[in-house]
């Protein structure tokens, strides 16, 4: 089963979508911010990240170079997940190392479908 | 001091008595001269009338040789007293008798007779001779001699009466002229004083007297309207300064007012600047706030909505799809509100990149279906046969022609929906023609004039029957706009609309505002220009998300990059730009990679460039086989992917001698970059054999 982190400061988003994944057969960990977002990644090594951008105590972007500075979590796929519109967030989580994104509010299916092609390698560049 | 430079009343004086005294003297000379002639004609005849009587009263004594008879005759001419001599000379020309005044004497034979009778004047005397006959017989000749004592005393008395005379009329002529000359001199004299007064004054109210019309008074009055002219001149001018100077102040004043209106504008300007990034701010923020709760009503009904059909209550799926497409539609409209005020406050910024037009079409087509479906209308697609690739923000283009389209759509039912794409010049600029047209409702030449402004659908109960916010068509203006493209529509109502969009083949960036603060630089460089220095790479993808990180990924390294979705276009473009790499899908819809590859590799023309396979299937064996460079699996590396870049770079520019050329940045990290790259290529393998 595979293992997701989902880094998300709203709880009832971070209910609803992790619900809804292991619904469809995933492993749900989360963190409520930046910060454990990123020991949690270290201690548990996920196979696939869902990183909220706007994050408090330290950013979604933040989080993502890191993790992809460092050579033991480098390889985890992150799915940033942007608000709509505000292209220049995309922008700066793709910048930051972001494998892919998906725009708030969630559109399940398609997000269900990216995270299926970042964990089977197809899709995620 | 000269006769010419002496004042004119000495002049005029001058004048008239040297006139004067000329006249006078020519007169009285003439008249002297007259007179003295006369009178001398007078003692002549005189003379000779006494030398008759003396020669007929001494003839007998003759005759008779009676000389003392004869000298006694002559004595009596002692009463005369300008006879000075008087002798009688007998035939043979002997003195016979004589009478001399004062001892005054004469030779004693006749001098000279030249004339038996006559006269002559000799040394201021009057000589007379006279034939002294007796009964016809020549007895003698007497001779008179007078001094002209009294023509000489007439002549000496006349001239100093003429001499007094002329000083006389000299002097009243002086008396008179003095007073006349006045008349001239003074008007003369009057104009040059007020002439000096003026000039040294600059009084110009001051006016000469005419006394007289003559020249003189003409010139006065010549002079006077002069002045006149003078001064209204310079009243005029006076005026004109004074109103000038009005007008200056005036001037002043209003530039005054506009500088402090401009300042004042300028405050509010700012203010509205402030409250225009305030309101962008606020409406960022807002959306964000927003979206975060619809993001959970649309999540918590969709899982509502599997659990109630997994459990088959249909009334509450019904109900909960009621409350997911409210918060849909909400979300929508959301997000139009955002994308108008970004718009406003001149923060949409346009992200240019080169793509295939008809794989854009496809896209939206796909997008669309449920859409077209929904109401039972056909449709159909037509592309003109030189429609290739465009360089534009393809997210606009594509939300222009969904807006469009999905209008389309809304507003026809059982009907027919089309979409054609072509391209022409205009002023040497290529454009893209797209043009929807459906069977509709139509619309009203009035609703036609509201038609782009935003929260304007063409009737309010159309909200109520078909719903939408009245933005869609707006944004869709505004994105035109932004390309510097152009929007019309043609309709008649209950017949159909036909919406025309026209963007230019090649969007340039000049005019377009620039992306908010928040962007970075990052930002920037994705909105790169396709410039001329740069090479180009071609990404072949058919997944859409891959083709917009690859694309921007790759500008990042400095390349243009032109992604298309399908094989064959892939190859057409490929001809027309000569990339100088080329990526490669193998899974794509219509044609699988590999076939690509062959062709691109049997190509004479484009055998050369490499080719690097980025794909899901894991057979570098055969990729390589069929010709490609290098063999990605995805999730792709990008250090693994911009390595590889580098080094056909590298190999390019030494292969035209122009390895100076490649860039120096990457090329000093090559090393580093590619040592690091290995180590990270090792865990893409692990990642590999983990699957």
């Amino acid at each position: 089963m595979p293992k997701i982190l989902l880094v998300e400061d709203n709880e009832m988003n971070r209910d609803m979508l992790s619900r809804r994944l292991e619904r469809k057969g995933h492993f749900v960990i989360m963190a409520h911010d930046g910060e454990q977002g990123l020991s949690l990644a270290n201690t548990e090594m996920p196979d696939l990240i869902l990183m909220d951008i706007s994050l408090p105590v330290m950013d979604g972007c933040e989080v993502t170079r890191r993790l992809k500075a460092d050579k033991r979590t480098r390889h985890i796929p992150v799915i940033a997940l942007t608000a709509h519109a505000l292209v220049t967030d995309r922008v700066k989580a793709i910048n930051a190392g972001c494998d892919d994104y998906d725009t708030k509010p969630v559109e399940f299916g398609r997000l269900t479908e990216k995270i299926h092609n970042c964990l089977v390698g197809k899709k995620a560049l | 001091m000269s006769l010419q430079n002496l004042s004119i009343r000495r002049k005029l004086i001058l004048i008239t008595m040297l006139t004067s005294s000329v006249a006078l003297l020519l007169s009285s000379a003439s008249f002297l001269i007259y007179d003295l002639i006369s009178f001398r004609h007078l003692l002549t005849q005189d003379l000779t009338t006494q030398a008759e009587i003396i020669g007929y009263n001494s003839a007998a004594a003759m005759a008779f040789k009676d000389e003392p008879a004869a000298t006694a005759t002559l004595s009596a001419l002692m009463v005369k007293g300008d006879i000075v001599a008087a002798v009688l000379y007998s035939p043979d020309g002997k003195m016979f008798a004589h009478y001399f005044r004062n001892g005054k004497t004469l030779p004693a034979f006749l001098p000279s007779p030249s004339r038996e009778k006559g006269y002559r004047f000799k040394g201021g005397s009057l000589e007379v001779w006279h034939d002294v006959t007796l009964n016809g017989e020549h007895l003698g000749t007497l001779f008179l001699q007078s001094d002209m004592r009294q023509w000489s005393t007439r002549a000496k008395r006349y001239a100093t009466i003429c001499l007094v005379f002329v000083l006389i009329s000299g002097f009243l002529a002086y008396l008179v002229s003095s007073k006349l000359q006045k008349v001239i001199s003074g008007p003369i004299v009057h104009l040059e004083d007020t002439m000096r007064m003026v000039s040294a004054n600059k009084n110009y109210e001051a006016r000469a007297v005419k006394s007289y019309s003559d020249e003189i008074g003409s010139l006065i009055d010549g002079f006077n309207t002069m002045l006149s002219d003078i001064q209204h001149r310079d009243a005029a001018l006076r005026g004109a300064n004074d109103e000038l100077q009005t007008r200056t102040r005036e001037l002043e004043e209003e530039i005054s007012h506009r500088k402090q209106a401009q300042e004042e504008l300028l405050k509010a300007k700012y203010v509205a600047e402030e409250a225009s990034r305030a309101k962008s701010t606020f409406l960022a923020n807002m959306s964000h706030e927003l979206r975060t709760p619809l993001n959970a009503i649309i999540g918590y009904s969709e899982m509502l909505e599997e659990d109630a059909q997994d459990s088959g209550t249909v009334a509450t799926v019904q109900d909960l799809q009621k409350i997911k497409s409210a918060g849909k539609h909400l979300l929508a409209l959301i997000n139009d509100v955002l994308d108008l005020s970004k718009i406003e406050a001149g923060k949409m910024s346009l992200h240019l990149e080169t793509f295939d037009v008809s794989g854009m079409i496809e896209e939206i087509v796909t997008t669309l279906q449920p859409a077209i479906e929904k109401n039972n209308n056909t449709f159909r697609v037509h592309l003109a046969d030189q429609v290739g690739t465009m360089r534009a923000d393809i997210t606009k283009v594509r939300q222009i022609l969904y807006n469009l389209l999905s209008n389309a759509c809304k507003f026809t039912d059982h009907g027919a929906i089309s979409i054609d794409v072509d391209q022409s010049t205009e002023e040497g600029l290529d454009w893209l023609r797209f043009r929807v047209t459906d069977t509709g409702i139509g619309i009203s030449a009035s609703q036609k004039k509201n038609l782009f402004q935003e929260f304007a659908q063409a009737d309010t109960s159309i909200a109520r029957k078909y719903g939408g916010t009245g933005l869609g068509l707006a944004i869709t203006h505004r994105f035109v706009q932004l390309m510097k493209g152009r929007i019309g529509v043609e309709s008649q109502p209950g017949e159909g609309s036909t919406f025309t969009v026209s963007i230019p083949a090649q969007v340039t960036l000049e005019t377009v505002g620039h992306i908010p603060a928040e962007g970075s630089s990052d930002a920037s460089d994705t909105i790169a220009d396709m410039q001329t220095d740069r090479d180009t790479i071609l990404v072949i993808d058919d997944d859409a998300a891959v083709r917009e990180l690859m694309s921007r990924f790759l500008m990042k390294l400095g390349f243009n990059v032109l992604t298309v979705a399908s094989g064959e276009d892939g190859l057409r473009l490929a001809k027309q730009v000569r990339p100088v790499l080329i990526t490669l899908d193998v899974v794509m819809p219509d044609c699988d990679g590999w076939s690509i590859l062959s062709k691109l590799k049997a190509d004479s023309e484009l055998s050369k460039v490499p080719v690097i396979m980025v794909t899901i299937v894991d057979n570098e064996a055969k990729g390589l086989d069929l010709g490609a460079s290098n063999y990605l699996i995805k999730p792709v590396d990008r250090e693994r992917l911009a390595v590889l870049i580098e080094k056909h770079r590298i190999t390019r520019s030494k292969a035209v001698g122009g390895s100076n050329k490649s860039r120096p940045s990457h090329g000093q990290k090559r090393g580093e970059v590619e040592a690091e790259a290995s180590e990270r290529f090792g865990h893409a393998e692990n990642l590999t054999s983990r699957r």
